[in-house]
């Protein structure tokens, strides 16, 4: 199996260290969930990766192509899509998604089919033609979500992705990233809904104060959370690896 | 806020008006020296002119006659017009940007209590612009020995209530008129045309293309000298108010006072619902008919995009018909020139149209580069930045050219180097204007268009002087001493330079920005 990204030694300081010298690795072809606390450095990760964040120091590499050396490549690969829709409120979804798509150089014949395709899956056709400033925070996570899928992304990063959405939307997103994992593509998503990574990732990433504590599938972390109490590998849900893991010590 | 009784008309007011002091001030932290520095010069400045005046005025009394009349009725009619201005689009903005209303209607104060203290917030923002010059300059006069010339400080805010009671009626028609989604534009464009209204009356000779060489002033000047000037019943009343009698200030009050009551008031309940009504207001209907191609490339892509996003902008139209009115007038007297003078009698017509040229490209560049809405989706992109920033000038030129087509035709028609020059000169002011707001780009929302000048104080004045020194140029060239234009066309050149910034420096900067 290919990596899809590969992470080494990426650091990056604001104020005080926001990223630590985390080493990452995510294979092609699965669901990569990076979970954490508020504020330990998930997003600021991702944004690193994306080539929205400057590291301070440290490597990132999308499907062998170096994101420090040629960003264009690389980015060509990926998509992001953070928790506050990326979305402009006076433009119709079918008008955003012909200005990412032409951001990303795509026939225009093509992208319309697309377009049209994706906002019909999530359930925008009506909506289509309508300007986004009337929508739900739900609805403008779906185009923006649209807009991440427009280019056929080989790298889809999503943080926070079913925030604000409701149970039938949720299910459906969810639904759409399972079905895109299952063709092959790649997925690297934050959220705090620890039962949603506990159904779907393939591994899991934990990040604490700029750190990643443990990586690997729920089986690997817990094992790795029996060690880190000092007994043997135990069950125990995801939140309870989760909690076990970030916990300061005493 | 502390001593003020918790929920009570002061301490809402008090509420407001921090509010409103925080929003004037946002995005001029960095600059905030440089901006006091400016406010200081011109209340220096004011206050000089104040104690001339108190000085001049010492022993005299202002007689009450038709011309006196005139000038202090011309004065507020002016001053109520301005007011006007501001307060139709603060009374169009409270329905709309809602901030903190939900929070204030869903708490236990009566929605009614909650609009009137914002009404009588827009009136105090409204009287702030003009009481406080007021005050630099007549506070000499008044420790000078007159007194009384303090009730214009009283006939300021008569002036302010009425204006904000007529503000707030005028939106609430609108809404009634013509629904909530098209109130904010229709207010917004009116706004700006009220605020123009007496630019372009002192410009009547140039619209009408009357001969007469003297100006508005001494055209009254001349009627009242010649008995023509009979001021009509009760138009002594401003100035008489003014002067400190206290029946006329009592009745402008009064006036003003109740305009104010009666809008604000008993208004209060349909302007709670009119708010509570604009919620989902933006949702339109969707367009019809078969959908249109999408567009090729970034270049394209990003081109269509921000002429959508700029026609869809109703402070932004209104501020851009706003140079459109101030350029009909020079249009106007170019074109009669062009007809009958020589080239050189069209020079400062010409520099004006660069000059208005550049400042509309300024505005328009601010709009599609700083006031970029989704910065991350553009970094994320392959696309190569100067792509982006290629297609954001284009589309910042297109409305410019669009302007100019006019002027220059007409100026075309009767004279063809003038009107080339004139081209060149708006061509390459635009650009300029453009390319500085490209190098100095700064982070902004669109709501805060009104103060992109306060953001970057070096952008606003580079861009000011290239676009002065292009206009010059321009001038020259039309007037046919081409040599003499290459002067200030190399110091605009070497201001360029100096301004100019590479794509790291401009990235840099930046995230300098977003890190602060």
């Amino acid at each position: 199996m290919t990596e899809a990204l590969i992470v080494r030694g990426l650091s990056k300081t604001f104020a005080k260290p926001a990223v630590s010298d985390i080493d990452l690795t995510v294979r092609a072809g699965e669901l990569y969930a990076l979970l954490g606390p508020n504020g330990a450095g998930k997003t600021t990760t991702l944004r690193m990766v994306a080539g929205l964040t400057q590291p301070d120091k440290g490597e990132v590499s999308i499907f062998g192509v170096d994101a420090r050396k040629d960003p264009a490549a690389a980015k060509a690969l990926l998509a992001w899509a953070p928790d506050e829709a990326m979305i402009y409120d006076k433009l119709t979804p079918l008008e955003y998604l012909e200005f990412v798509a032409g951001l990303w150089n795509i026939d225009p014949t093509t992208a319309k089919a697309r377009a049209e395709t994706l906002l019909a899956t999530l359930g925008l056709t009506d909506e289509a033609r309508r300007r986004c400033e009337g929508f739900s925070r739900g609805m403008k996570q779906k185009v923006a979500l649209a807009g991440a899928l427009i280019h056929e992304p080989k790298l889809l990063i999503l943080d926070e992705p079913l925030t604000g959405l409701d149970a039938a939307a949720a299910r459906l997103v969810k639904d759409m990233l399972q079905a895109r994992v299952d063709a092959g593509g790649t997925v690297i998503l934050t959220t705090h809904i620890l039962e949603v990574a506990e159904r779907m990732a393939d591994r899991i990433g934990i990040i604490a104060g700029g750190r990643l504590l443990a990586e690997g599938t729920l089986e690997e972390l817990r094992g790795k959370a029996g060690e880190a109490v000092g007994g043997a590998s135990g069950g125990g849900t995801l939140e309870e690896v989760f909690l076990r893991l970030t916990a300061e010590p005493a | 806020m502390t001593v003020l009784k918790p929920a009570s008309i002061p301490w809402l007011l008090a509420h407001e008006l921090r509010l409103a002091w925080r929003g004037a001030m946002s995005g001029r932290k960095r600059g905030a020296i440089g901006t006091a520095i400016a406010f200081g010069v011109a209340g220096v400045s004011i206050l000089t002119v104040g104690v001339l005046i108190g000085l001049g005025a010492r022993g005299h009394e202002v007689p009450i006659g038709p011309l006196s009349i005139a000038i202090a009725g011309l004065a507020l009619a002016v001053i109520l017009t301005l007011m006007l201005s501001t307060t139709l689009a603060g009374a169009a903005d409270a329905l709309y940007v809602r901030g903190d209303l939900d929070l204030l209607f869903s708490s236990p104060l009566s929605p009614r209590k909650v609009l009137f203290v914002r009404a009588l917030g827009l009136a105090v923002s409204a009287l702030l612009w003009f009481l406080v010059p007021a005050v630099l300059l007549l506070t000499p006069s008044i420790a000078l020995g007159h007194p009384a010339w303090a009730s214009v400080f009283v006939v300021l805010i008569a002036a302010a209530l009425a204006a904000t009671g007529v503000g707030l009626l005028l939106a609430m028609a609108l809404f009634a008129l013509i629904g909530p989604r098209r109130t904010r534009t229709v207010a917004q464009v009116m706004a700006a045309l009220i605020g123009a209204a007496f630019f372009l009356g002192s410009q009547y000779r140039n619209l009408i293309g009357e001969k007469a060489s003297q100006s508005l002033f001494a055209r009254i000047a001349l009627d009242a000298k010649e008995g023509r000037l009979q001021p009509p019943p009760l138009a002594d009343l401003p100035l008489r108010a003014a002067l400190g009698q206290p029946l006329p200030l009592l009745v402008l009050v009064a006036v003003g006072a109740g305009i104010f009551l009666l809008s604000a008031w008993t208004l209060g309940r349909r302007f709670a619902d009119a708010a509570a009504a604009t919620q989902g207001a933006e949702t339109r209907k969707a367009a019809k008919g078969p959908g249109r191609a999408f567009a090729a490339g970034a270049f394209r892509a990003t081109l269509r995009k921000e002429l959508r996003l700029m026609g869809r902008d109703a402070a932004l139209l209104s501020q851009v018909l706003l140079r459109v009115l101030y350029m009909l007038p020079l249009a106007l007297v170019l074109a009669r020139n062009a007809a009958h003078e020589p080239a050189w009698m069209l020079a400062g017509g010409a520099a004006g149209v660069a000059f208005l040229a550049g400042q509309v490209a300024g505005s328009l560049i601010w709009i599609t580069v700083s006031a970029e809405d989704t910065p991350d989706l553009l970094a994320l992109a392959p696309t190569p930045v100067s792509t982006l920033n290629r297609a954001k000038l284009t589309a910042a030129l297109i409305p410019v050219a669009l302007l100019l087509v006019v002027p220059v035709a007409v100026l075309a028609w009767f004279q063809p180097l003038a009107g080339l020059w004139t081209a060149v000169g708006s061509g390459l002011t635009a650009w300029a204007a453009g390319m500085i707001g490209i190098w100095r780009q700064k982070p902004g929302k669109r709501a805060d268009f009104r103060r992109r000048r306060g953001s970057s104080f070096l952008a606003a004045l580079g861009e000011v002087v290239v676009t002065m020194l292009l206009g010059a140029a321009t001038a020259l060239a039309v007037a046919g001493w081409l040599a003499w234009a290459m002067l200030p066309l190399i110091v605009a050149g070497a201001l360029m330079m100096a301004l100019r910034r590479t794509e790291e420096q401009i990235a840099a900067a930046l995230r300098a920005a977003a890190v602060a």
